[in-house]
């Protein structure tokens, strides 16, 4: 039916035709009619899901921009579960906070379309332009719930970094081009293989932009400030959606564009890659400790977790780059799994993401704090859970570069994240129930099942990690 | 069949199943104590049924079990047991029934939840000492902090919490860069062979440059060092025993400490011989200083939990000492008091928990005079007490006279400091027991106490039965012991030996027998020139000291070996 | 004819005064058009190359660029709208909910 050339876009086309069938269905929604929008959503994601799978091993490529490669590929498997997850877990949301489903789901669903754009793109502009497509959608999720004021204020904080950084990396890519002739990745790379070891400024200067931009997008430090607030004032599950799917993507771009277009430039590029990563890893922690509310503790231990993919970015070889993709599947599957607890508990006047608001949950809703419990633990990087595996893939890949260091900072990083993620668990399991404080409200079954899917991943990936090991290894062999 | 993998999985496989229980208000309660008692007893049938199957005279590994597990880094799932690791896994299925049986009288609220987190910390220990893949083996050390953590952390004393997290993180700080140094070991495999491993036995035949083995050596050390728990790194023990329910304490001093030495003596110490040669005057100074520091704070606490937990840290300062000696009798009175030192200190903590129990305090001071009131109780008591002081004909003695014995053969100068820590250990012991049991009554609620009844004699009586039993037979349990512990003493020397001679300046050992264990740094060989240089002797040898009979001369089998025990005087 | 690098200095300089502006402002509306000055400096750093390169990919670039900073505007200024029912005021240290 369509032109081979068309193949590698097929997965984003499923997710924008889902998106345009959710806005059109809200447009002919009549007042009070229940639609499932949700579900359209999935069912696009699902399409999505399947023909990457099809498109595997087949190094497809559209237009010459678009490369469905098994790296992104890889890349979009995971949006695809961050995707469906998040729509699972908002369909409560939605409802408790009465908001447009409609829009709701179309922006997630562009935001989806925006992360797998830019995790298969093959140009710098594509890399913009689906920056721009996510981040404008994930702007507006932010601040949907209008009567909310902090929303409000994070959506402005989030939006105005957001377009500073984005400016930052136009600039980038305009110097690139300047130097390069093309913005084409292939070509970009070609041409510096060609010209390694002449360090001219230019070059430089595009690679230093590129560096802030990106650096911008992963939150990390120093340019994580927008982090915490954005995340703590957002929903929730937006919160959970931005913190993993916008990371994803922007690591795919980052690792593609630092790892095979700048590759010659590693010596570099990698001793600041090296310091922004130890910063970021420490700063991450240790002023997670500090908090109290349990987003912005989350956040915190987002920035930190950026900090460890750094690592595998850092260490640069094999096991490095195909480190990368496993802790980026670990993280999302955990990180969103936490925050969709939270949004469970959440009412729609309070968001009960206080740390004390979960004294003695165990008491009320013991399998809730259990598979929070299970989220905590695999962020903290404890065995038998997928975090271990990805922490250990991760400081292996560190290690086999000669860079001891960096594990050693990641390492003890970790258990000084453990300690914030344990205070949880305290409060958790150890402190009694605030007498005044209402029961948390019930969790329906579409949201229990995501939740229970993504245990199920935590754990069984925490124990038979070698097939997705091993497909994550064959992703980078195509690339790079 | 495979029995290792059973032995873990099937505690496990309880608690699974216990989580799909339903026991809402604690309906349930007797007979999930009952199914988890069932599972741990038949886990120690697994256990009970390796040990009848380990062959005494081999060396190697047994009932080796290995699957790929994680193929592109080597990654094995491969169990085994040998002569170090057997009978510490027996003694973990055998104190796990036993601290089980002690909660049932004090844990009363969710009974479920503790029985999940009691048979997961079962699974994780017995994993720790039959794991022969370190990746497998750190899976195991790392697993087994989270239902300690809960243990601690819901189910104990005022201080809970800030006991709980301390343990974890203290354990974890060191655990991390033991990671780092596995990773770097593996990365060092496959930078030799072109391919990753885990495998202990692969990895113990690396050639590693002599400044990268002494951080690896430091980083595995440490980590054990804290488990163990070592001098200066024991902080977290009197706050992790005292906090924990008693069922806690149990394991933690039984099982949990023993993991510290078990690591030196498995990895530690094999994986990085000339480091681990340099270092052991250190390691064994630090062991002799926790002796008698533990031993003198111990006698100043009013609290009887925290008493037996400072003896902990005095008499694991002991077997450490025995490790670093690295002789045939120093190695095997190390493993012989980890686990003499787990069956008493655990029965201590047990019964110390009954008192607690009762009368709702732990201070010495409250008691008084309990001998007229609770005399079965204090009977068992007493026993255990001078088990753990090391009378002979109890078990605790075998295993501190062995590791004297290999001590003063290394360094007669460490001995002379343990033994002070003997004499110490008999004074704080016995005062205390003297406190507690002897006198008048002083405190009206003692006077009613009622005495053990059957429960706790179901968990006494096997503790005293073992004291006895190892006391008056060790060779049952050396005998195991023997062939692995010679095959590794003599493995760490041949190991320096060969190393030495490969060094274009060899620290010239002062013999060329291969006892120069010591002989690799010159402060070291200070310290050994003041000691008899001494090859460990071949196990003929030791046969005809008659201080251990031959192996195969039968007579001590049966009777009651009275006739060793005037022969030391020899 | 005036060279590359005048052009170069010139976009530099515009987007100085972009970053700066949005830095230093205390108006959210001109903190805004601060953003949209550093994307038009970049513009003008494209449309120099392109000419140098002798190419018009540099131009085409420009009106992509062009879109998104109006697709993105739009969104600002809700955002802004939405901020300024809550607190009547455009001066973001008024927005404190959130430590900054």
């Amino acid at each position: 039916m369509f032109d081979s050339t068309f193949d590698a876009v097929v997965p984003l086309l499923c997710v924008i035709l889902a998106a345009l069938a959710a806005m059109g269905a809200e447009a002919f929604r009549a007042r009070g009619e229940r639609m499932p929008i949700g579900g359209l959503g999935i069912v696009g994601l699902a399409g999505a899901g399947v023909s990457s799978v099809l498109l595997w091993n087949r190094n497809a490529a559209s237009f010459g921009v678009i490369l469905a490669d098994n790296f992104g590929l890889f890349v979009t498997l995971v949006l695809v579960v961050v995707g469906v997850l998040t729509i699972m877990f908002s369909s409560q949301v939605v409802r408790r906070d009465a908001l447009p489903a409609g829009e709701y789901y179309a922006l997630v669903l562009f935001a989806i379309a925006g992360m797998i754009m830019m995790a298969t793109a093959n140009d710098l502009l594509v890399i913009f332009l689906a920056l721009e497509i996510l981040s404008v959608a994930v702007y507006v999720l932010t601040g949907i719930r209008r009567d909310d004021q902090r929303a409000t204020e994070a959506a402005f904080k989030y939006f105005l970094l957001g377009a500073f950084s984005s400016a930052f990396f136009l600039y980038g890519i305009a110097f690139t081009y300047g130097v390069a002739g093309s913005t084409r990745l292939d070509r970009v790379g070609a041409y510096l293989a060609a010209q390694s070891m002449s360090d001219s400024p230019l070059i430089l200067m595009a690679l230093a932009l590129l560096l802030v931009g990106f650096a911008f997008k992963i939150s990390a430090v120093p340019f994580h400030m927008w982090t915490p607030d954005a995340y703590e004032g957002a929903p929730a599950i937006v919160t959970g959606f931005m913190s993993t799917g916008v990371k994803a993507a922007a690591f795919a771009a980052f690792a593609r564009v630092f790892l095979s277009a700048f590759e010659p430039f590693s010596a570099d590029w990698a001793p600041i890659v090296w310091i922004i990563a130890a910063l970021t890893m420490i700063l991450g922690t240790v002023v997670g400790v500090a908090q109290s509310n349990l987003k912005r503790m989350l956040a915190y231990s987002s920035i930190a977790h950026g900090g460890y993919l750094l690592v595998g970015l850092v260490a640069a070889n094999e096991v490095g780059k195909a480190a990368i993709l496993f802790y980026l599947l670990a993280y999302a599957v955990t990180n969103l799994a936490a925050f969709g607890v939270i949004a469970l508990l959440g009412s729609r006047d309070r968001g009960n993401d206080e740390l004390r608001d979960y004294a003695g949950l165990w008491h009320t809703r013991p399998a809730l704090a259990a598979l929070m419990t299970v989220c905590l633990l695999s962020l903290g990087g404890l065995p038998p859970t997928v975090g271990f595996i990805g922490k250990w893939y991760i400081f292996s890949a560190a290690v086999s570069a000669g860079y001891y260091g960096l594990a050693i900072i990641g390492v003890l990083t970790s258990v000084v994240s453990v300690f914030f993620y344990l205070r949880v668990v305290v409060m958790m399991y150890m402190a009694e129930r605030e007498v005044a404080a209402a029961m948390p409200p019930r969790v329906t079954g579409v949201s229990m099942a995501a939740l229970a899917f993504a245990i199920f991943v935590i754990v069984y990936l925490g124990v038979m990690p070698t097939q997705v090991l091993d497909l994550a290894s064959a992703s980078i062999a195509t690339i790079f | 069949m495979p029995l290792l993998t059973l032995s873990w999985l099937l505690p496990l496989a309880g608690a699974i199943g216990l989580l799909l229980v339903g026991n809402a208000d604690g309906r349930r309660n007797g007979a999930i104590r009952w199914l988890t008692l069932a599972v741990s007893l038949a886990t120690l049938a697994v256990t009970a049924a390796v040990w009848a199957g380990f062959d005494p005279a081999v060396a190697e590994f047994q009932f080796v079990e290995r699957v790929p597990w994680i193929p592109a880094f080597g990654i094995d799932y491969s169990l085994g047991v040998d002569g170090i690791s057997l009978l510490l896994v027996v003694l973990t299925a055998f104190l796990t029934p036993i601290a089980l049986l002690s909660s049932w009288g004090s844990i009363e609220r969710k009974v479920k939840e503790f029985s999940i987190f009691m048979l997961a910390l079962e699974a994780a220990m017995i994993g720790v000492f039959v794991a022969l893949d370190l990746f497998l083996f750190y899976v195991f050390w790392d697993a087994m902090l989270v239902p300690m953590y809960f243990l601690i952390g819901i189910w104990g004393y005022d201080r809970r919490i800030y006991a709980a997290i301390k343990f974890m993180l203290y354990t974890m700080a060191g655990s991390v860069l033991m990671l780092v140094a596995i990773l770097g070991l593996a990365y060092l495999h496959s930078a030799a062979t072109g391919r990753y491993s885990f495998d202990l036995l692969a990895l113990s035949t690396l050639d590693i440059a002599p400044q990268t083995e002494m951080w690896f050596f430091l980083a595995f050390t440490v980590a054990f060092a804290i488990k163990v728990p070592l001098f200066p790194f024991h902080t977290w023990l009197p706050d992790a025993h005292v906090e924990a329910p008693t069922a806690g304490s149990v394991i933690l001093a039984g099982v949990l400490l023993k993991m510290g030495t078990y690591g030196l003596l498995r990895f530690s110490f094999p994986l990085f011989p000339e480091a681990a040669a340099s270092f052991a005057p250190w390691l064994a100074l630090l062991a002799v200083v926790g002796i008698i520091y533990g031993a003198l704070v111990a006698m100043v606490q009013p609290d009887m939990k925290k008493l037996v937990a400072y003896s902990s840290v005095s008499h694991l300062g002991f077997v450490v000492l025995g490790i670093c000696a690295m002789n045939a009798q120093g190695v095997q009175g190390a493993i012989y008091l980890m686990l003499a030192h787990g069956v008493s200190t655990g029965g201590l903590f047990l019964m110390v928990g009954m008192l607690s129990d009762r009368r709702h305090t732990r201070l010495i001071g409250e008691y008084g005079g309990l001998k007229a009131v609770v005399p079965r109780l204090s009977a068992a008591f007493l026993i255990i007490t001078l088990a753990s002081i090391g009378l002979p004909m109890l078990n605790g003695f075998p295993g501190e006279f062995l590791i004297m014995l290999g001590a003063f053969r290394w360094d007669p100068r460490f001995v002379v400091a343990a033994g002070l820590g003997v004499i110490l250990s008999a004074v704080y012991m016995l005062w205390m027991v003297q406190r507690v049991y002897y006198g008048e009554v002083r405190h009206g609620e003692n006077a009613t106490l009622p005495d053990l009844h059957p429960r706790e004699w179901a968990s006494v009586l096997p503790i005293c039965a073992m004291a006895v039993v190892m006391g008056v037979f060790p060779t049952l349990f050396l005998r195991p012991m023997e062939a692995s512990v010679e095959a590794l003493v003599q493995q760490m020397q041949a190991t320096q030996t060969l190393r030495a001679m490969d060094n274009p300046h060899p620290p010239a050992p002062r013999t060329p027998t291969p006892g120069n264990w010591t002989a690799m740094r010159p402060v070291t060989r200070i310290l050994y020139s003041l000691s008899r240089p001494h090859s460990g002797p071949s196990r003929a040898e030791r046969g005809q000291k008659r201080w251990l009979p031959a192996k195969g001369s039968g007579g001590y089998q049966g009777a009651v070996p009275l006739g060793w025990l005037i022969g030391i005087g020899n | 004819m005036i060279p590359l690098s005048d052009y170069l200095i010139v976009s530099a300089i515009l987007f100085a005064i972009g970053t700066a502006g949005v830095f230093l402002r205390r108006n959210l509306i001109t903190i805004l058009l601060s953003v949209e000055i550093m994307l038009n400096a970049v513009n003008l750093t494209f449309v120099a190359f392109g000419r140098y390169l002798g190419s018009v990919d540099g131009q085409i670039i420009v009106f992509f660029v062009m879109t998104v900073a109006a697709a993105e505007a739009a969104v600002g200024l809700a955002i802004v709208i939405a901020l300024f029912r809550h607190r009547e005021s455009l001066n973001p240290e008024a927005f404190t909910a959130l430590k900054w």
